[in-house]
């Protein structure tokens, strides 16, 4: 099983928004990293068949996914990055709804409802309509919905934007379980949330993949340029202006430890294990923090 | 597909805004039926005394003084009635009713008014279409009642400038009529007025439930997530597409059923039995009594309900968003009008036929072409402009459905 996305490019009037990605997707958790802009929303709804590409083309186990059209939808489960619906809807009409669409069984949709509304979290807002839900439960409604046709292929535009942590960490979970013999495609700005459950990681820059590979792969290219050093608390302004600076904790005694991308900041600073965070800080500079 | 149209018809029907339409379209319709009533107005009572009756006394009072006008309008009993007017205006010294004394007209003239519809009409002058006055038209002429109105019908086509093929054509379908005409005091043409201005507004709430039906996922994103399902494209749009059909012909159909429901109720359903002649023009060429001119125009208001909701939803499947889409919809509900008041014809004419919501439109709609004589004539062709209406109709419903679910099949996001 995989997906291929071959040469594709996207532009939108004269401006390019994705160019020549190339890129295989196979079982497992892929996260797609990028800044605001960068083409991941895009590249997502060309492999949605919702956008179809300028030029190249993306092939699910070497069959163009357009060819295959209801064939591809019947093992996709999308979750755009806004998630609308119908105001009128209660969560378990939606899911009714999507089920008649998505062709589950209406007695076998009953079952995944159930059991997607208890995992989500979702069982006593079951006849509350989406409207009135709060934003982390519409979004919890729309990874059901992507969820209820027991897809193949899924893919999750910010699936935990609106989620509180512990929201987050029990969907990290049911996705790490759910990408079993299944292609998983999430795009996050939040990269501890794809850290450790991803087995690959694409990342894009300016509609261009820069990078593919697992987490050990890519933070290695980071290796060698991430420290940790403790400074007076009067020079974190000089080192903010020079430095990179992925993180500060104040020690207490006047003094701040900093971890710093980049070049060696100073004698006394000490290299560190780099992580997936520090590697899109060093390639996605302008954007900074843990947001990318 | 019957599962998706089932819970697609739940979806349309579940949201609030589609039943406050639905009941806001019934509401109106009963407001309508119920508004002749208001302009029914009596001096006289039954026994010919003065009064002042309005509403339900009113229409009940006119019935019963005109009761002994109901019947067949044979030329006999035209005769006999226009002997009675010529009397009347004799004894007073006039030549018009209208310079008679008060409530003379009232009084004499009134009871036997139904018989004397379209004696003028029908004795008009071939080459100006100018109308005589009663007094000068021969008594011995009405004997030929029937022959004149079917020479007036020849010299009006005449007239109207319309080819040899509608003229043929018009005198054929009179020839088919059934004389000589029935009339049964009662009816009210104000009514019928009504029921067009209640189709269309049954039309415009119609319209409002098309209108967003794809554009309004578009906008939201939801739209985003049902194509990207396994019949979330073709089958998805036809359901979509059947399920407005469905609620917009049944809310047309009903409405119209309740609005001659309530309205014969209140006029009578004995006056619907007058020949379409005898209420409108005497050369009128339908062969249709005014009960069944009703039936057909609340068929041609379902026809014309269903095309324009048709043609919303086409223009929904290609507009991201819902103002453009409810706008443009409700221009297309209004575009008759506009072409009616402000294009010459025969391009007026054309635009008026074939435009779906022709049919139940202001100031053209099916009942006003049924009342008229309008051909659209294309070379050897005429075609009389209320089969024309509901022919397009019928080919416009699935053209226009087809192409909604095409465009909505191929619509591409941003």
């Amino acid at each position: 099983m995989e997906l291929q996305i071959d040469s594709v490019s996207m532009y939108f009037g004269g401006k390019k928004a994705l160019s020549n990605v190339s890129l295989t997707l196979t079982p497992g958790v892929w996260s797609l990293l990028g800044a605001n802009g960068a083409g991941k929303t895009t590249l997502m709804r060309i492999i949605a068949g919702i956008l179809p590409p300028s030029t190249g083309r993306v092939a699910y186990n070497g069959v163009g996914i357009g060819e295959l059209g209801g064939q591809y939808r019947a093992v996709f489960g999308y979750l755009p990055q806004e998630f609308g619906f119908d105001p009128a809807f209660t969560a378990e009409e939606y899911l009714c709804y999507l089920a008649a669409l998505k062709g589950v069984p209406e007695k076998l949709a009953r079952q995944r409802m159930a059991a997607l509304f208890e995992e989500l979290s979702l069982t006593e807002v079951r006849q509350k309509r989406i409207k009135k839900l709060s934003g982390g439960m519409k979004r919890r409604v729309g990874i059901a919905g992507a969820l209820l046709g027991d897809p193949e292929v899924l893919v999750l535009d910010e699936p935990t934007s609106g989620l509180d942590p512990g929201e987050r960490v029990r969907l990290r979970n049911l996705l790490a379980r759910f990408a079993e013999g299944r292609i998983v495609l999430i795009s996050t700005h939040i990269v501890p949330d794809v850290e450790f459950i991803a087995s690959r990681h694409a990342l894009i820059k300016k509609g261009k993949l820069l990078a593919v590979g697992t987490t050990e792969e890519l933070v290695r290219q980071a290796e060698g340029l991430v420290w940790r050093c403790r400074i007076p608390a009067g020079a974190v302004p000089d080192y903010e202006r020079q430095y990179q600076i992925a993180g500060l904790q104040h020690e207490g005694d006047g003094t701040v430890s900093l971890r710093c991308l980049g070049e060696r900041p100073s004698e006394g600073a000490e290299p560190v294990p780099p992580t997936l965070e520090d590697l899109c800080l060093l390639l996605f500079p302008k954007e900074g923090g843990r947001d990318l | 597909m019957g599962r998706i149209l089932r819970l697609e018809l739940k979806r349309v029907l579940k949201s609030g805004r589609s039943w406050a339409l639905l009941a806001a379209a019934l509401l109106l319709t009963l407001l309508m039926a119920g508004l002749p009533v208001m302009y029914c107005y009596s001096s006289v009572d039954e026994q010919g005394q003065p009064a002042s009756l309005t509403g339900l006394a009113s229409i009940a009072c006119e019935k019963t003084r005109q009761a002994a006008a109901a019947g067949t309008a044979s030329p006999e009993r035209v005769k006999a009635a226009a002997a009675l007017y010529r009397a009347c205006l004799e004894r007073y010294g006039v030549s018009q009713s209208y310079d008679l004394p008060e409530g003379v007209y009232e009084r004499e003239i009134l009871p036997i008014a139904p018989l004397l519809h379209g004696v003028k009409e029908a004795f008009a002058d071939p080459d100006t279409g100018i109308a005589p006055s009663l007094m000068e038209i021969a008594p011995e002429k009405i004997d030929g009642f029937y022959a004149a109105c079917e020479a007036r019908l020849a010299s009006l086509m005449e007239m109207e400038g319309n080819g040899d093929a509608a003229k043929a054509q018009a005198l054929s379908m009179y020839g088919r009529v059934e004389k000589p005409f029935e009339v049964y005091p009662g009816f009210s043409t104000a009514a019928m007025d009504f029921q067009n201005m209640a189709g269309f507004l049954v039309l415009l709430i119609c319209a409002c439930i098309a209108a967003p039906v794809f554009s309004a996922g578009y906008q939201s994103g939801d739209d985003d997530i049902l194509r990207c399902t396994r019949y979330g494209r073709g089958q998805l749009g036809a359901a979509r597409v059947i399920a407005v059909l469905l609620v917009s012909g049944c809310t047309a159909a009903l409405c119209g059923a309740a609005y001659l429901l309530l309205s014969n109720s209140i006029f009578g359903w004995g006056g619907t039995k007058t020949s379409i002649q005898m209420a409108y023009s005497v050369v009128t060429l339908a062969d249709w009594n005014l009960g069944q001119l009703q039936w057909a125009f609340v068929l041609a208001g379902v026809l014309s309900v269903l095309a324009t909701a048709s043609l919303a939803l086409l223009v929904s499947a290609c507009c991201r968003s819902t103002a453009v889409s409810l706008g443009a919809a409700l221009a297309f509900c209004l575009a008759p009008t506009v072409a009616f008041m402000a294009l010459p014809e025969p391009l007026s004419l054309w635009l008026c036929s074939l435009l779906p919501s022709s049919g139940v439109c202001i100031q053209t709609s099916f009942l006003y072409a049924v009342t008229d004589f309008n051909f659209l004539q294309l070379g050897p062709l005429a075609v009389w402009t209320p089969y024309a209406m509901a022919g397009v109709c019928l080919v416009e419903i699935p053209l226009f459905s087809a192409l909604a679910v095409r465009s909505y099949c191929r619509h591409k996001a941003k």
